[in-house]
């Protein structure tokens, strides 16, 4: 039930990689690979989802109250749905550029 | 930092801190009448402390204290040190030698609005976080 979302970023190289060359030659730079932000992104909401399951632990054997279980699983679906859009996006683009007539 | 999640984590710490005024006033409530508590004295009305945190760490605009979203948390419960009721009740195990029972320094109507006052400040946060969160969600529907 709880697989690693992170392991979808691994199915996904092509994408990943699909980067403008230039930026692959400019090392050093602050900002990484989008492959590399794409599974920031993916690690982010693993985590968010995984407080939120801690959370409805923690409301559930008393330890926690109603409203943080609530926030913590709100949380998780804002970034879970951030993440839905940018991948969204992200095929969106890879499609365009597929159909692009040479 | 000053985002939406900012703005959720302070009224996150808001619903915290009047979960625990709903809490003690209810404790004054059950304790309305106990005579005697783990020290042998009547139980003391007690009252919490809120205190403004300002959320995000420590940034910048913290240290100037221009940060946005400041949330709350509960500084301190004190006992409230006025007088016990007192009520004469010769027959009862903790009457004084003239017959006097000391009760605890509650009010139990006023602690019944106090709790309501309590219960609807959470209500208000937690409005607070629907239209925040109401917020984040249209902001997600830029991108369809």
């Amino acid at each position: 039930m709880t697989m690693p979302i992170g392991s979808i970023a691994t199915g996904t190289p092509s994408i990943a990689d699909a980067r403008p060359s230039p930026s692959a030659g400019a090392a050093g730079k602050s900002s990484g690979p989008f492959g590399e932000k794409l599974t920031a992104l993916l690690d982010s909401v693993d985590e968010s989802a995984g407080q939120a399951n801690s959370a409805v632990g923690n409301m559930m054997d008393g330890t926690g109250d109603v409203h943080q279980a609530m926030i913590a699983l709100q949380k998780a679906e804002n970034s879970l749905q951030l993440t839905v859009q940018v991948r969204n996006k992200l095929v969106q683009a890879y499609q365009d550029v597929m159909r692009m007539t040479i | 930092m000053s985002t939406l999640t900012a703005a959720l984590n302070a009224s996150a710490t808001a619903l915290d801190a009047h979960r625990a005024r709903i809490e003690v006033a209810v404790s004054n409530i059950a304790n309305a009448e106990s005579t005697r508590g783990p020290d042998g004295t009547p139980y003391r009305r007690r009252d919490v402390v809120l205190s403004a945190s300002p959320m995000g760490g420590d940034t910048f605009d913290t240290a100037l204290g221009k940060a946005s979203a400041v949330g709350v948390h509960v500084a301190d419960v004190v006992e409230d040190q006025s007088p016990f009721r007192t009520r004469y009740e010769p027959a009862h195990p903790d009457a004084d030698k003239d017959g006097f029972v000391s009760l605890p320094n509650v009010d139990v109507p006023e602690e019944v609005v106090d709790m309501l006052g309590a219960a609807r400040a959470y209500q208000a946060n937690l409005q607070a976080i629907g239209l925040i969160q109401d917020t984040i969600k249209k902001a997600l529907e830029l991108g369809k």
